[in-house]
Parts: C-alpha cells; structure tokens; sequence
C-alpha cells in the first residue's frame, strides 16, 4: 500500500516536473521542501466532475479552486494530516482528514441537484442555475426512441419545437421550426451544433434542380439522415436571444446542440443493440371502383355533348367492363408491409485520462411502398485524452453511406402529380393491376384510355405501379465529418481551445425510367430517360476562444468567452441527363448512349463565414445571473455594402429561492428563478451569390436550319445593400420547483420581431424594370408565444415510479410588413393556383380562396333572388355555390372574392410523455398532438376533378343529379373542371397522436451477471398506434412542400404514414 | 519544451485561417461586372433579347408562344377556351371577366418589361465595349444595338396598346433601389414617340441575312412595323410612306411607285406561311423563331399543343365553329389552312371526325399530323410566330390608302385583292394573281371599304395575335364601340360583361399595390 502510494506520487511529481520544466518560478518553489497534494472532487451520485468547488485546508488560508475536470492542487508547505473543507455551491460541505499523500477522489453529496445541471450552451457549458436563457433539452427517455433520422426524434421533446415531416418515405425531410418561423424565404431551420461543428441543414446540398425534360424529382433526401441518432447523448436545444447570440447571425432560428456518446471514465463496455419493427399502413383512401367508375363516366358521358361524338364507340366498352365488374385496385397494389432493421455496436470505456466511444451501425428500411428503401452504414470514434493536467486533446470522426431509393415524381395523365403514389389513386380502375399470371398488365384496355384509342394510331403501354416498381429514383450520400480539438490551460483560470472541423458529404443521384414507363416513354416519343447528378460539399470550420473562469470568495462566479471562427463551404455539382437509349438494360449507368434531348451542366457555390465573439457570465452566489453576449459576422452572401453585423444580448436571472427570506416558502416552493432576456439575433443563411447580378443563359434560334444560339443576360438585380434579416427577441420565463421538487414547472412567454426580411417573392418591385423577383430586404414579421413544461413525479416508490411530462407551446405569426406590397402569392406549378398568400397582418401560410355553400339550386341559377355565379365557367344548378368575400356584390364572383380560409400554423401543440417504472418493468406513453392548424387537401382537390380517363374520390357517390340524387351534396359532373382553391378543401388538421408508447424490461443484474453482462434490456414498442383527427386526408403530418416557408399544410399526396411495432434489445458487457 | 511548442501551434492554426475572405465571386457564373467586354458579348447580349419572344423565365408560355394569344384573341370574337382548359384565368379572358389579379395579364406584362429589360441592357452595354472589338463586321456594334431597339419598340408597342400610358423604362435598373424603379405612367404620346424614334433608327439595318444570321431584324421589319405603328396613331401619310418603302417595287396592279427592295411576296400557298419546311420565307418580314425541344434551348410554341389522353380538346377553339368557321367560304384556301375537325387514324385506317372545330395553322404537320397521331404532338411544335408578315403590309397599305384618301383608291384595291387572290388559290408571284372573281366589290365608300379590309384581317389574322387589337383601335362607331358590337352579338353572348373598360387591360393589380400610396400618380386604368 504504502509502496503503491509513493509511486503515484512519484509519479505524479515526475509529470509535473515534465510539464513545468523551463516554468522555473513554479519549478524553484516545488524545490522549496514543498508538497503537493491533489485530487479530484466529484458528484456522488453521477461521478460527474464538479469544477468550481472550493477546497480549503481546515486551519490555514490555503484554499484552491477545482478546474473544469473537478481536480486540485496544493502546493503547499503543509504536511499530512490535514483537513480538507471542501465546499460547492448546492452540496453539503464535507470535512474529509488527509492522512497521506497522492491523489484523494472526494465526492459530494448533492444538496440540489438541479443547480448543479449542467447545460451545454455555446461554445460551453454552463451550470444550470446561472443560466439566463431559455433552453430546452430532450429527456433521455425521448431519446431513446427508434427514428432513422434524429430530427425525428425533436418532435414533442421540448416546447417551442415544432417537427413535420414531410413525408412517411424512408430519409425523407423534416421542416423543424424554432419558435415558429422568422424568415419568408431562406434559413427557417435552426442551427444544428454536432460536438462544436456548426452545421446549416441545406437539402439543396443533397438534392439538385430537375433540368427540363428529365426531372429527378419526388420528395427531396434528407442530408440530417446522414447522422446516425444512436451516437447522440444529449440534445440542447438553444430558443432565446441571450442562449443563440453567441451564434449571431446563424442562431436567429434557434440552435440545436447535439452531443455525441463519449464514454466513460470508469470502465470499458461493450454493447450491443437490434431492433427490428414492422410497418403497417396508417389509413387509405377511397377511390371509385371499376363499375362505379364506368357509371361516374356515363355520367359525364351524359353531361357533355362535345365528347359523346368521339367517345360512342368507347362508352360501350366501358359499360360492359363496368357490368362485369373489371376493378383495379392500385394504390393497394403499392403498398406492403415495412420492415426495418437496425443493428448498433457501441465500445465504450476510459480511464483516468481518456474517454472513447467506438461505434457501428447499420440501418435498413424496407418502406411501406413497393421499391421505397433506405438504407445506412456509419461508424463513429470519439477520443479524448489529457495529456496533462493542461492540455486536452480530443477527436471525434464520423462517416456514414446511406442510400435512399425514393418514389419518382412522375406526370401521369397528364396531371402534374409529383408524387407517384397519388398518380395510383387517379389510375384508372377499369384496368387491372395484373394479367391473370400476375405480369403487370401493361396493355391499355380499350376502355381505359378511350381518346387515346380511337384518335391516336398509336399505343404505348402504362401501367402506373410498374413504373414506380422499376423506375430508378435514387440518392446516395456519403459524408465524413472530423474533428479536432485542443484545450490548453495557460493559467488554472485561463483556457485556450482551437477547433478544426470538416464536413464532406458527397451526393449521387441516379434516375432511370424504363422506355416502357409513362416517363420513359413520353407518348412514344422517346424510349428510356436518364439522368444522374452529383454534389460534392466540403465545409470546414475553425474555432478559437479563451475562456477565463474564476470563482472569488465562492460567491463571485466570472466567466468570460472571447473567440474568432472562420467557416468556409464549399458546394460543386454537376448534371448529366439524355434520353432514347438502344436498351434499357444499362439504366443511368451509360448516358452517353442517349440519342435525344442530351443535357450536362455544372455549378458550383461557396459560402464564407467569418466571427468574432465574446461573452461575460456573472454570477453572485448563484442568486443573481447575468450574461452578456456579443457576435461580430461577416458572411460573403450578404450584399458588399454590408458585410460585417453585430449581435448583441442580455440576459438576468434570480434564483429568488436561494434567498434567505425564501425558506418559508420551503415546503411549497423549493425552488424558483426568474429570467428576462432581449437580443438581437441575425439570420444570412441565403444562398450564395444572391446580391450579384449574375449573367444567366437565354437561347435564341436563328440561321436555315435553325441553330441554337447563347444567348446572356442578368437574371437578377444585384443588390450591395443586401443584409441580416434581424430578429429582436425578448424572454421572460419561471423554473419553479414544487413539492420537494416533484414537479417542476418552466413557463417563458417570447415576442420575435424580424426586421430586414429577405425576399425574393413576386409583387415586390415594379415588374417595369424587367425583373420579376430581387432579392430584397423589406418587410417584417412577429411571433409571440408562450410556452409550458411541467414535469412531475407522480408516484415515487421503491418498486413504483410515474412521472409524467407535459409540454405545451402555443406561438402566434403576423406578417407585419413586405415593404411596398401588400400581399404577394407564391408561385404556384403550372396549371395551378395557388392557395396560399403571404399578406400583411395574416399568419405566414394563410389559404387564400373562395368560400363556398353547398351547391346551386334552380332558383339561385334562373330563380328571382338569383346568386353570384363564378366567373370564367359557366355556371348551372348543381354547380357549386360561391360566395362573395365580405362586402363585395354584384352577379359575378371574381378572383377579388377570394378570402382568407384560415392558416397552416397551430394554434398550440402539445406533447403527453409518462414513464411508469414497476421493478425491472418500464412502459413510457408518449402522446403528441397539434391544434387549431389547417390543411389544403390538395390531393383531394385533385381527385374530386372528374375526366373521361382518371379515377376520383369515392365522396363523389353523392354526386349531384336531378333526377338520381337531387339532394346529392358535391356538384354535378363535368368533363375537366376547373378546380378552385375553396373551402371545402380547407380542413381541420389538428391531431392528437399516440407517437409511441414503449414497454421495456431490465433482466435482473443477477441474471444478466451469468451472462457476463452488465446490463440486458428487451423493450416493444409501437409508434403511430392510433391518431384522433378530424382531417379526411392520409396524414394530418403532412408538408407536401417541405423546407418551402411559405407554403406550409398543403397535402398533395405524400408518402403515407405508418404504424410500427417493433421489439429490440439492448446488452451491455 | 511542450508548452513552448503548444501555444504557437495552437495561436498558428488560429491565425491560418483569419484571412478567409468575404467577398463573393461566383465562378460558375458571369456577372454584370466581368461581362459586356467583347463582341462575343455583345452578340449573346442582343440574342437575349430575342430570346424572350419564344422563352419565359418559369417556363411559362413564351410571348409568342401562346401568351400574346391568349390575351388578344381570347378576349375577342375570334377564340374561346375550350370545355377542358381549366385555367381559371383562362377562362376569365374568355368571357370578359377578367380582375386585375389576372395571372395572364400579369404574364404577359411582366414578359413585355422582361424583354425591354434585357433590350435596355443591350443598348445602354453595347456602346461601352471598345470598338475595336468589333472584328466581325456583319455585327457592328451599331446594328446590335438597332436590333435590339426594333425588339424594344415591338415590346412596346404591345404594351402601349393593351395597357395604355404604361412606365417608359429605358435603362437596366441594374442595382435595387427605390429610386430608379418607381418609375410612374409615361403618356401615351410619350411612349409611341420612343418607338418610333427606335424603329426609325432600326431601318437602317441591312434588308436581309444569309446563313446562321436569318431570322435577324432587318430594315424592311423597321419599316413594316413602323407603318404598322402609323396606322394605329391614325399617321396615314406617315403609314403610307413606310409601306411604299416595304412594298417590293414593281408590284403588279399598283399603280403608285413603291420602292421596297426588300423581295417580300406572298407565298402562293397560304399555309406555308405557317409550315416548319417554308419558315424565313419571302412572305416573312419578322418572326419569333420556334424550334420546339430540339437544339439545347426549349422554344416551344404551345399555340396549338393538345393531350389527347385528357379529352378531345385542344387549349383553345374558335369562339364558335360554325360561325368563326363559316366567315370563309368553302373556295377560300385559308379555311383549311387554318381549322380542322377530323384526323386520319393510322391503327385503324379510318378517318375521325370531331363534333367540332380546331385551329390548324400552328400545328405542325411535318411530324405527320394528319396520318399519325401520337400523345402531345402539338407540344413540340416548330413553327414560327409571324410577327408581321406581308400580306398584312398589304392590307395596312389598302386601310391606309383608304383613309387618306377619304374612300379606297385603285392601288387600295389592288393591295386588298392581291391578298385575296392568294387566298383563294390563283397567286402567282409579284402581285400577279389568276382569278378576279374573289375581288373586292368595285365601287365602294370609304366606310364599307374599311369593313372589307378589317374583315379580311380578320380572316387572314386568326389566332396571329391580331384580332383584339383591331377591335379596340378602329373609332369610326365611337370609342371602343367597334369593340363591344363585335364581342356582344357573339353566338350565346359568352361576353355579356364587356363593357368599355375592357378596350383596355387593368395594370396588374401588384404593380398597383406596389406604389401604393408612394406614387399618387401611378393609378388603374379607368374602369377597373
């Protein structure tokens, strides 16, 4: 024993007189007959180190505080015995006699552990009772759940947070907003922060433009998938000015801090974790079936005159198909059951000086749509190392591969859909899926197509599942992110940190449609169509900053952060696409072979981001907090004019439990903090170039025979004053805890005003200087909200405990201003309106259209009190009834009649989460839901639109007719009609969702030990059991438009949802 | 030893870095301030220019694609929608109901200022680029700029006529500020004063191009579209004088000299003003150049574009077929040439005949229209747009002559019946023509003869961007009453609603929004 101590501190003294050599001041005085006496103070309970205690040797006035790893060092005249006094602000103060020398490992037992949280904040932790900001983070029992990508995973976790995916497809995107949305155009998304690495989701870096002709389209790949969410062990999540000001001009959407698994200290582990789930369809949608289509189409047969001489000889075909009930059902045909497996091994451990974390995992997912895949390998290694009691090095590096095999967008009937699934529901139900020997019936039937038969002397086949099945539609995205880190001590209180970072994430997109598909055929004119694209990213970072941090007289807390980064991305692209081709056996991989409408091009865009930040926390005896904040950017996308801007914020809090006064209230209240913030945030996540007057291509033909020829001219206004947009936001919010704190309560309010919005919208300059949109800073916005999170502990036993998590948030968004303009819509596809308008003192994503009443009677059309008819169309009884917006007359509604139809935006969300432990049994029901929102059923639209050729929704049975349904409640049918944007396709999207509920079970340490295990869980679970809502779509989680903000709450038919089950295991050795 | 070795690596490794540079210069992209240097430059600076006549900037329909169409023939008594088109501001257009908010009125006003932009730039660029640049002499900087000037005054002229006192925009904004793009309402007079001051600056451009330069603005277009402009202000002398300086000389049956030398004639065959195999043809003064997918650019003309998967209509159909139809007699050329009703199915060798009408002439029948229909064949159509075409020189000529003269003289009849002779089969070539059994009554008053001519136009004119135009600018009934006559005795009165404000399209409502209070003078046009 004794010998075992005079080596360590041999040892010990050996490495000190290393590292201080040529420090001779230090060196002479460790000459001086003095010792040293050290250790480490740490959390009973956690092991967690507890920087910032203070240990004082009983007697004397030497007192020293511990570093950011919970160690000390006297270097003292003192001898042993001695009594240490070691004190921490929320532990009980220990006495702890030292009767030998060597390294003492002194844990404190937590008084209050929840001023001693620490949350990680930017470019930093900090403990949680100095905190000045709103921060959220995501429990640990959230974590857990399965998800391919971790966005999914911040759905419900933390108030003001809200996720929608956009599709149910395999890597598909999630739109993630902070505290609702503070921009109309670019840069909605928070900042993601992976282990210090600033990171700006761009699915434009995984998804390319379609050129003209040979779209690569469908729903767009999703570049956060690339992550693997096992690696994670904490999400932070950064909302207010005083929390995101460090990011400046890049945290205005709020910041999202991702901590990847580290290790431990104590020991080495081994762990392995599958699962596996199963998919089942969520809901379907119903369609007319084949005689009820052929009645459908008598119908229209009956209605217009102008066909019946073109289509006389087909109605007979389609009759008798009809009477002898030929019906296809496509879009069941589509759909399987999903099937997922994940596989994750993890090697984790560290000693005294290092931590790693080794990790592999593989990902795939079956989709719940014929050939919809994704599939991902990644692997991690995360390493750390003290080389002394100075120096920390640590690297953390990442890569994955991952392939999605997405839905095509393609055009089917000539109607837009870009969505293949929902081109099933209009298929036409007179053909069947198959031939009687289960080959695809590729064959027109006669009926089925009745213009293309009679008219056109050709025949091309179609058949809109196989082109689904056997069209290519493709991403694969390999990306390594690496990191470097070095934390050196130049004095105890003072620590230099430099960061390096690169991200390389490199996209291939392959398509290929078959010359016997609907896009590969192209009417005959074409046989195979192929593109293939790529983008090659790399963005690097380097960060710099000192952290000064010292504690006087254990009531002055000081922590000042200076800094300078500098980030540089880099995206190059390039596209090849031709079409015709000797054979579809090659696919995409040889373009060259195409013989017609051969594309190439290539771009390229590069982003620079340079800061200067700084920030002062103070804290007197963890009562009263501020924190001042400040970053200087300057980003290379902004105009020339206005490079560099500033970002500034405060933040005070005052844990007014920690008062003297306060301990009456101790039975009630045991703790309570007050917080007020204001700050200026900046948001410049606009693409690259978009001040400079770049010269864009327009052909022209000329000569006999005609001959292209380039043809250049700016495609837009250069603007050297574009800047910032700027968000000013204020935070005031309560961290109470009650009842011994079994319930604890954070409540903020917020108000967010975006000044300087950027805008490229139409309507925005004259359209007399020849350009349509610019890119612009005018307008502004708000959003207001106020946001709960209770947590309580029901039930604490020793074999019982319940504890439940509620999190409200409810955010409200005006646009308060676009500069000159009063309104502007969005850009609709062609041969659509479109439904939404972005106006002054209405919501972002307000529905703009008609409203309706039911349908037209007789005496509304030729009667006395005769009604508005529509414009444009003419309009009979059993016509739909519009009405006039509020204070119009006159005989005609007109597009001056269109009106607001609510918003996309909810009122409130609202996420349920209980955990129930009883022994080694654990169940957690997590309940998540959104109110008071409204969905453009788009898709709906599209299929109560009736033609000679596509299938429609079932509600059009009760059609209008006057002798057959006279009281029928939708409009009599006409061949093609023109669709409105109206109300009744305006639904009730609010939902209240069983997002997952878990039952897991702990294999009793005495069980699992015989295994040579440490641990053994085994848990079920369910995701998307059951969903109450009012909506008649697919999904009320829908987002056809993805990343687009102005267009939220539009269903044109995505990937439907889900439900799985799935069962999984976790052991641990 | 270490310690001396950490801190500069790490204060390196800070310091490698802080001189990331901010300053933005795209290198897949040219940008205003490294272009406009060269000839090459300038060549591709005025094809921009063209190329908006037959592109739009979201893939809309292109100007002469089908926009132009839409908006001066739907309106009028020549064109409907048909039963499938299911654009609402289709329709509207249709049936004399269209608001401010009108997705096709701010297309084609917002193309028309497109075109002028790109227009500006060239003629404001050009003349900075050092001229010994210019080594190629068939592009002297000085026609580059003409061309561009004819295309400015072309997009101008639209605008003056469909909008009225419309901004005169003559320089590229080139950077955002409110100061240079709230420009308000030029008069009337204003504007056709610039067109004119263009175009007479453009006559001097050579009278025609061989080789890869055909289908460049020459002089004689300058001439044609400025008599085309005299005739709208009512200028006959001024109309006149151009027209003898387009009129090939030695026209036969005109007996005053005209002095043209610029070789237009008609072409005998009235459809081969419309076919990809005869485009660039003698009768061809200007014309936007189609020619569909092929070549790298898409310029498509979608006039004529069907689905025949969807139903059995094309986009658009003559406002009512018998009626539109029936303003030819059976002998009359154009008749075929430009409507059709049946279609020869190869499968199943047998000929199809619709309940109904469609337009022809921008059909593209060298893809074998007749014997084979495929899914879309209009979709790619190849042909070109005829911007003005001789025979309406012609025809001015008769209006023109007419006019000044207070009735028709002989060279106004012959000029009429020249045009009419080829319709009906008997041209030969220079003005000589088989068969006077089709001529224009003898002996006509000033009043009837003007009817003759503006009914041949509209013959002649259907689906070519003519007809509302025509309605609107004839005064003799009064203001705008020609119009309302016209589109109000339709089959079914489709256009009950059409009053007088429609002699004018409304500024789109954006631009009206835009100015807001900002520009007190910049108001709608009366009536919307």
């Amino acid at each position: 024993m004794n010998l075992f101590q005079r080596y360590k501190k041999y040892t010990s003294i050996r490495l000190c007189a290393i590292f201080l050599l040529g420090s001779s001041p230090f060196f002479a005085t460790a000459q001086n007959n003095n010792v040293s006496l050290f250790g480490r103070v740490i959390d009973e309970k956690t092991k967690d180190p507890l920087a910032g205690a203070v240990i004082h040797i009983k007697g004397t006035t030497h007192e020293v505080i511990a570093d950011q790893n919970g160690e000390f060092k006297f270097i003292t005249g003192q001898h042993v015995p001695v009594v240490y006094i070691v004190s921490f602000v929320g532990y009980k103060t220990r006495e702890i006699p030292i009767s030998s020398y060597g390294h003492a490992e002194i844990d404190l037992q937590g008084g209050n552990a929840v001023l001693n949280e620490v949350v990680v904040v930017g470019y930093g932790t900090q403990r949680k009772s100095d905190i000045t900001g709103s921060v959220g983070t995501v429990s640990k029992n959230l974590l857990s759940r399965p998800a391919a990508s971790f966005d999914n995973l911040l759905q419900g976790a933390v108030a003001g947070v809200t996720v929608t995916q956009s599709s149910g497809q395999p890597g598909a995107t999630s739109n993630i907003r902070i505290r609702g949305g503070n921009s109309l155009s670019f840069g909605n998304d928070p900042l993601y922060v992976i282990d210090g690495f600033i990171y700006y989701n761009d699915n434009s870096l995984t998804n390319l433009a379609p050129a003209a002709g040979t779209a690569v389209t469908g729903v767009s790949t999703n570049a956060l998938a690339s992550i693997n969410p096992a690696d994670i062990e904490t999400i932070d999540v950064l909302k207010d000015a005083s929390a995101t000001a460090i990011y400046g001009s890049r945290g205005a959407n709020g910041v999202v801090i991702i901590t990847t698994k580290k290790g431990t200290r104590s020991s080495n582990n081994i762990s392995y974790s599958p699962s596996y789930s199963v998919q089942q369809p969520g809901k379907k949608l119903s369609v007319l079936n084949g005689p009820q289509w052929a009645r459908l189409f008598d119908d229209l047969y009956a209605a217009t005159p102008g066909i019946q001489a073109g289509l006389a000889s087909n109605k007979k075909i389609i009759d008798s198909l009809g009477a002898a009930g030929v019906s296809g059902d496509w879009p069941g045909a589509a759909i399987r059951t999903g099937h997922i497996q994940n596989h994750q091994l993890s090697i984790y451990g560290g000693d005294e000086k290092s931590r790693y974390s080794i990790s592999g995992n593989y990902f795939k997912q079956d989709g719940l749509l014929r050939a919809t895949d994704y599939n991902r390998f990644s692997a991690r290694l995360n390493y750390e190392r003290n080389f002394s009691s100075r120096l920390k090095i640590a690297t953390s590096i990442f890569g994955s591969s991952s392939t999605e095999d997405k839905l095509t967008g393609a055009a089917y009937n000539g109607i837009n859909f870009s969505n293949a699934f929902s081109s099933l529901y209009i298929a036409n139900p007179l053909q069947t899926v198959r031939n009687a020997d289960g080959t695809y019936n590729t064959k027109l039937q006669a009926a089925v197509n009745p213009t293309i038969n009679t008219i056109s002397g050709q025949q091309f086949s179609d058949n809109p599942l196989q082109d689904i099945v056997t069209t290519t539609n493709q991403a694969k995205l390999t990306r390594i992110l690496g990191n470097f880190s070095a934390e050196y001590k130049l004095l105890d209180q003072l620590t230099l940190k430099t960061t390096f970072g690169t991200d390389l994430l490199n996209t291939k997109l392959n398509y290929y449609a078959p010359s016997y598909t609907a896009a590969g055929n192209n009417s005959g004119s074409i046989t195979g169509s192929g593109s293939i694209g790529t983008i090659a990213y790399t963005g690097w970072l380097n960060e710099n900053t000192l952290t000064y941090d010292q504690a006087f007289h254990n009531a002055h807390f000081l922590n000042i952060l200076a800094g300078y980064t500098t980030q540089y991305q880099k995206s190059e692209n390039t596209f090849l696409a031709g079409q015709s081709f000797p054979s579809d056996a090659l696919s995409y991989n040889n373009l060259y072979l195409a013989t017609v409408n051969k594309v190439a091009g290539s771009g390229e865009a590069r982003q620079t981001w340079n800061s200067w930040l700084g920030r002062v926390s103070y804290s007197y005896e963890h009562k009263y907090n501020i924190t001042l904040t400040g970053r200087a950017d300057g980003a290379s996308p902004t105009g020339a004019n206005k490079k560099w801007g500033f970002f500034p914020s405060v933040g005070v809090s005052w844990n007014v439990s920690e008062e003297g006064f306060f301990s009456k209230y101790d039975k009630v209240v045991n703790s309570l903090k007050l917080r007020l913030t204001a700050g200026r945030v900046g948001n410049a996540n606009f693409p690259a170039y978009s001040s400079v007057a770049t010269i864009n291509s327009n052909g022209y033909y000329f000569g006999n025979p005609l001959a292209g020829v380039n043809g250049l001219s700016p495609s837009q206004l250069s603007n050297p004053d574009l800047t910032w947009e700027t968000t000013t936001q204020y935070n005031a919010g309560v961290d109470a805890g009650l009842l011994k704190k079994r319930i604890n309560l954070t409540v903020d309010v917020y108000y967010k005003k975006t000044t300087n919005l950027y805008i490229t919208g139409g309507g925005l300059i004259p359209l007399s200087t020849g350009y349509s949109t610019a890119a612009e800073n005018i307008g502004s916005l708000e959003n207001k909200g106020i946001e709960f999170s209770l947590n309580t502990e029901n039930i604490v036993s020793k074999d019982f405990i319940w504890k439940t998590t509620i999190i409200y948030a409810a955010n409200a968004n005006k646009v308060l201003s676009l500069g000159p303009s009063q309104s502007f819509q969005p850009v609709a596809p062609t041969g659509q309106v479109s439904p939404v308008i972005v106006k002054v003192g209405l919501p972002v994503g307000t529905f703009w259209g008609y409203r309706t009443d039911g349908l037209l009677t007789t005496s509304d059309v030729y009667g006395a009190k005769s009604a508005a008819l529509l414009s444009g169309v003419s309009q009979v009884t059993g016509d739909r009834k519009y009405l006039h917006a509020p204070g119009n007359t006159g005989a005609a509604i007109t597009t001056n009649d269109k009106q607001n139809l609510g918003n996309a935006q909810p009122k409130f969300t609202l996420s349920i989460s209980n955990t129930f432990t009883y022994k080694d049994f654990d169940l957690s029901v997590f309940l998540q839901g959104s109110f008071g929102n409204k969905i453009f059923n788009l898709l709906q639209q599209q299929l109560e639109k009736t033609t000679t050729t596509t299938n429609v929704s079932s509600v059009l049975l009760d059609r209008w007719d006057s002798v057959a349904n006279p009281r029928g409640k939708f409009p009599k049918v006409v061949n093609a009609p023109v669709v409105q944007v109206q109300d009744t396709y305006i639904e009730d999207g609010s939902y209240l969702r069983l997002k997952n509920i878990t039952l897991g079970y702990n294999v009793p340490v005495a069980i699992a030990s015989k295994l040579r295990a440490k641990q053994i869980r085994v848990y079920f679970s369910a995701q998307n059991l059951f969903t109450i809502t009012h909506y008649k779509g697919l999904d009320p989680e829908v987002n056809f438009y993805d990343q687009n903000n102005l267009q939220p709450g539009i269903d044109y038919g995505v990937y439907p949802n889900n439900k799985t089950f799935q069962t999984g295991l976790n052991i641990t050795f | 030893m270490k310690k001396k070795l950490i801190i500069p690596i790490i204060l390196g490794t800070s310091f490698l870095f802080a001189c990331n540079k901010l300053t933005e210069v795209p290198k897949g992209s040219l940008t205003t301030d490294n272009f406009y240097q060269t000839q090459a430059d300038a060549i591709a600076a005025v094809t921009a220019v063209y190329s908006t006549m037959s592109t739009d900037i979201n893939n809309d329909f292109p100007i002469y694609g089908r926009n132009l169409n839409l908006i001066v023939d739907n309106p009028s008594d020549n064109q409907v929608y048909s039963p499938s088109n299911t654009n609402p501001d289709v329709r509207a257009l249709g049936t004399a109901t269209y608001v401010s908010t009108n997705d096709r009125v701010h297309k084609i006003y917002a193309q028309l200022y497109w075109g002028i932009n790109k227009a500006n730039i060239a003629i404001d660029k050009i003349p900075l680029i050092p001229a010994a640049q210019f080594i190629d002499v068939t592009h002297s900087a000085a026609n580059l700029v003409r061309e561009a000037r004819f295309i400015r005054a072309l997009y101008y002229f639209d605008l003056v006529r469909l909008f009225g006192a419309v901004p005169l925009v003559l320089h590229d904004p080139a950077t955002l500020s409110n100061a240079n793009v709230l420009v308000g309402r030029t008069s009337v007079d204003s504007v056709y004063q610039q067109i004119i001051t263009d175009l007479d600056s453009a006559v001097s451009l050579p009278a025609s191009y061989t080789g890869t330069n055909i289908g460049r603005v020459t002089g004689g277009a300058a001439h044609a579209l400025l008599a085309k402009v005299y005739v709208t202000r009512r200028d006959w002398g001024s109309a006149v004088t151009e027209l003898r300086k387009t009129i090939t000389a030695g026209t036969a049956n005109l007996t005053d000299a005209t002095t043209g030398n610029y070789g237009y004639d008609l072409f005998p065959k009235f459809s081969d003003a419309f076919q990809a195999a005869t485009k660039n043809g003698k009768e061809h003064i200007f014309s936007a150049q189609f020619n569909g997918t092929a070549g790298g650019f898409t310029s498509t003309n979608t006039l004529s574009s069907f689905t025949w998967s969807n139903s059995a209509y094309t986009a658009d159909i003559p406002a009512d077929s018998t009626i539109v139809v029936n303003l030819f007699d059976v002998a009359d050329q154009r008749r075929g040439a430009t409507f059709y009703d049946s279609l020869f199915n190869q499968t199943t060798q047998q000929w199809v005949k619709w309940p109904f009408f469609n337009f022809l002439k921008f059909v593209d029948q060298s893809t074998g229209f007749t014997t084979a229909l495929a899914g879309n064949q209009g979709a790619n159509s190849k042909i070109n747009f005829p911007v003005i075409r001789y025979a309406e020189v012609l025809l001015l000529y008769a209006e023109a002559l007419n006019e000044l003269n207070g009735g028709p003289t002989p060279d106004a009849y012959a000029a009429i019946n020249i045009v009419r002779g080829r319709a009906y089969g008997s041209y030969i070539s220079n003005g000589n023509y088989g068969n006077n059994t089709y001529n224009v009554s003898a002996g006509l008053n000033q009043s009837d003869f003007r009817d003759s001519v503006f009914n041949e136009r509209r013959r002649e004119f259907i689906q070519e961007s003519q007809r509302w135009f025509d309605l609107v600018r004839r005064g003799d009934k009064g203001p705008g009453q020609y119009y309302l006559n016209a589109v109000h005795s339709m089959y079914k009165n489709p256009k009950v609603a059409a009053s007088l404000k429609d002699t004018l399209f409304p500024i789109p409502q954006t631009e009206i929004d835009l100015y807001g209070g900002r520009n007190p003078n910049f108001q709608q046009n009366p009536g919307w």
